[in-house]
């Protein structure tokens, strides 16, 4: 392909789409299942429960120091299967691209996503390509659905949480949201800090034998404080979080203190938070820790009776509610 | 600082004294350290630590921001405003856009920015279009304002000012007589622009112990153990419990800046009313970007409650340090971060906004 950038054309249904298709996406995504002269893929599956999810992604800047939106796509939505228990199997692949998108960027994006997946062990089996009008996008948005297998017989949801069980959370929480920030350059600040995005299956699979596993979920928009309300909410108990034990990156301190965020409610894109009953949690945060992206996985709370609500416990024996998140936090004036 | 919060803790409880002393800070930033830290439930219980004038959004005057809301909605311009400032109310009547967010949501140019380079860098990738940085803030957020006029801006760049100076409102509080308070933490960062000199006045002139403190715990409480040891001896100093940033005579480029491109005024506080030499104003000199002065007037003074507060809202006594938040009457019932009433419920340095913050949900009042 000769082109420079994404023009209408690209998406008219005729040779440049084609071409489009072939030399961007069918030559990084290519596999058995995806025929792109396919109208639906044909997928094989072996015995299971089939698990089924949908994500959208909007990112900006669409690369960012740790990720990009291609492998954002990927991630997003295998993690929502791995946390459901499930091992991710297929993705779908929608892409909005944004007439004038350099296609060397697009190239980029796609490689990236195609690595995600193949360290995912997830095919992109269907897709398909709009090209919009300069202005009516954000260069890409890209939309994936995923289809996973789950062993019959595993039990995890909110439902299950007991009082006194542990919340663990597998790594520094607020790494994604902070390093997209940076990337935006809207604030002049620099840093090394890169984003967590990564597929969270080797932290669900160390976990998902453990017969006290109760809940897992990936802590994305809304950021840990959010799940810990939600899990709340779901089961009348308090959460009682330990400030203490909370890992936050200095570099998310430093820039939340400036700025005035919450690093409890900023994106994570490649950590896990679970409740675990107490007798499992030792179990289950050396399962983590055996891990590469788990080394900093800590207990950080537990269910407890009383009011349902987040309850942060500061070192120095004082408490603070960590609210429902209401409006997007906005930087502060000093 | 090399001790810890925990030490310092010991040697306040160690301290033989008196029943109740009330110690304020005027600083937004200490008073979310405090509160977040649960510094009030880990002292003594006779020591109260009250939070006093700190919150620059708090004490914009209505009419400024009213200004800015209808500039950006009736001129073809860019606002650009610190993020704080976007969500303060002000009185406009029912189904008009009641903040810079609603002007927004209805059409108006507004973008928050967290520093005056971006609103350099705005304005030069807008040459065609007037751009309007709304600048409201104490000294810290002042004097980089300064440094950006002071360095020259693009011509279509101008400033709707509304700055302001901490220490003033404290001498008012003191001239006043009965302030309310026994000593004083002084607030770290404007020391460090300003210098802790500033401050000398309150054992000077009043004979208040006083004490400069950084952000951390651990700074707080030595600087809450300084005040306390220096009431006990009967000695009242301005002790400087944040050396690494604070010089007795601050940020000297910083105050040349000031000094510089901006004239000390008399400044109307929200609520409180006009404190003499407490505000900032553009020099004559740069009246090409002063943005009050090259877009007509929007606020109209007989414009019904301009410059009010809403009834019932007791901002002005929570900024002054006269009562708790939780001692308003609308605190937790009709003003909650969700539908803010007093701008003390907006701002992450509100009063209001950061009790609402830590968990403290109930009016104490009848």
């Amino acid at each position: 392909m000769t082109d420079t950038y994404i023009t209408l054309a690209h998406g008219n249904g005729g040779r440049y789409m084609r071409e489009l298709i072939e030399g961007t996406f069918a030559r990084h995504l290519g596999n058995p299942l995806l025929d792109i002269n396919a109208d639906a893929a044909r997928l094989p599956w072996d015995a299971g429960e089939l698990m089924f999810t949908t994500d959208g992604f909007t990112v900006q800047p669409l690369e960012f120091p740790g990720g990009d939106i291609g492998s954002l796509a990927v991630h997003g939505t295998v993690n929502d299967l791995a946390v459901a228990g499930a091992t991710p199997r297929y993705l779908s692949l929608n892409a909005f691209i944004e007439e004038g998108l350099p296609l060397t960027q697009l190239d980029r994006i796609v490689a990236s996503l195609a690595r995600a997946a193949k360290m995912a062990g997830v095919v992109v089996a269907a897709g398909d390509t709009k090209v919009v009008r300069r202005g009516e996008g954000g260069g890409l948005y890209l939309a994936t659905a995923g289809i996973g297998v789950r062993t019959p017989g595993i039990e995890l949801g909110m439902q299950t949480i007991q009082a006194g069980d542990a919340i663990l959370v597998s790594g520094p929480v607020g790494d994604h949201g902070i390093a997209v920030m940076l990337a935006r350059e809207q604030f002049g600040l620099k840093g090394e800090l890169a984003s967590d995005s990564a597929s969270v299956l080797p932290l669900t699979r160390a976990v998902l034998g453990l017969p006290g596993l109760r809940f897992m979920r990936d802590p994305t928009r809304g950021g840990l404080a959010t799940v810990a309300h939600e899990i709340s909410r779901a089961t009348g108990l308090q959460a009682g979080l330990q400030q203490a034990a909370i890992p936050v990156r200095d570099q998310v301190s430093a820039v939340c203190e400036m700025l005035g965020y919450d690093p409890y409610y900023l994106a994570c894109e490649g950590r896990v938070v679970a409740v675990v009953a107490q007798a499992d949690a030792a179990a289950a945060l050396a399962a983590w820790r055996a891990l590469p992206d788990g080394q900093d996985a800590a207990l950080i709370g537990h269910m407890q009776p009383g009011r349902a609500q987040v309850v942060l416990h500061t070192p120095l024996g004082g408490t603070r509610i960590l609210d429902e998140l209401e409006d997007d936090p906005l930087p502060r004036i000093c | 600082m090399s001790h810890d919060a925990a030490y310092w803790l010991q040697k306040i409880r160690a301290l033989d004294l008196p029943s109740r002393i009330k110690i304020m800070n005027v600083c937004g930033g200490h008073e979310r350290s405090i509160t977040l830290a649960g510094l009030r439930g880990a002292l003594p219980g006779n020591i109260e630590l009250i939070p006093g004038p700190g919150c620059p959004v708090c004490v914009c005057p209505e009419e400024d921001v009213y200004q800015a809301t209808q500039l950006a909605l009736n001129e073809k311009i860019i606002l650009v405003a610190f993020g704080d400032m976007l969500r303060v109310p002000v009185n406009v009547p029912k189904g008009e856009p009641r903040s810079l967010d609603a002007a927004r949501a209805a059409g108006a140019d507004i973008r928050p920015i967290a520093s005056p380079t971006e609103a350099v860098q705005i304005a030069r990738a807008n040459p065609d279009i007037p751009v309007v940085f709304f600048a409201a803030g104490f000294e810290t957020t002042t004097a980089p304002v300064a440094a950006m006029l002071a360095a020259g801006v693009p011509p279509n760049l101008s400033v709707l000012l509304s700055g302001r100076l901490t220490w003033p409102a404290v001498a008012m509080l003191l001239d006043a007589g009965k302030p309310g308070f026994d000593a004083l933490i002084a607030p770290g960062h404007v020391a460090t622009v300003m210098g802790a000199d500033e401050w000398a006045f309150v054992p000077a002139r009043h004979g208040l112990p006083a004490a400069v403190a950084g952000f951390t715990p651990e700074s707080l409480l030595a600087a809450t153990y300084s005040v306390l040891r220096q009431l006990l001896a009967e000695r009242p100093f301005l002790d400087n419990c944040y050396p690494e940033l604070v010089r007795p005579g601050g940020n000297v480029s910083a105050r040349r800046q000031l000094a510089q491109v901006m004239d000390v005024v008399d400044a109307n506080w929200r609520g409180v009313g006009v404190i003499p030499a407490s505000g900032f104003g553009i020099k004559p000199a740069l009246a090409a970007h002063d943005a009050r002065l090259r877009f007509p007037a929007y606020d109209d003074p007989a414009r019904k409650r301009a410059g009010e507060m809403p009834p019932g809202c007791d901002c002005a006594r929570v900024v002054l340090g006269k009562i708790y938040p939780d001692h308003c009457r609308l605190y937790g019932r009709a003003c909650t971060p969700r539908t803010p009433i007093g701008p003390c419920m907006v701002s992450d340095e509100g009063a209001c906004r950061i009790w609402w913050a830590s968990g403290i949900r109930e009016a104490k009042v009848a």
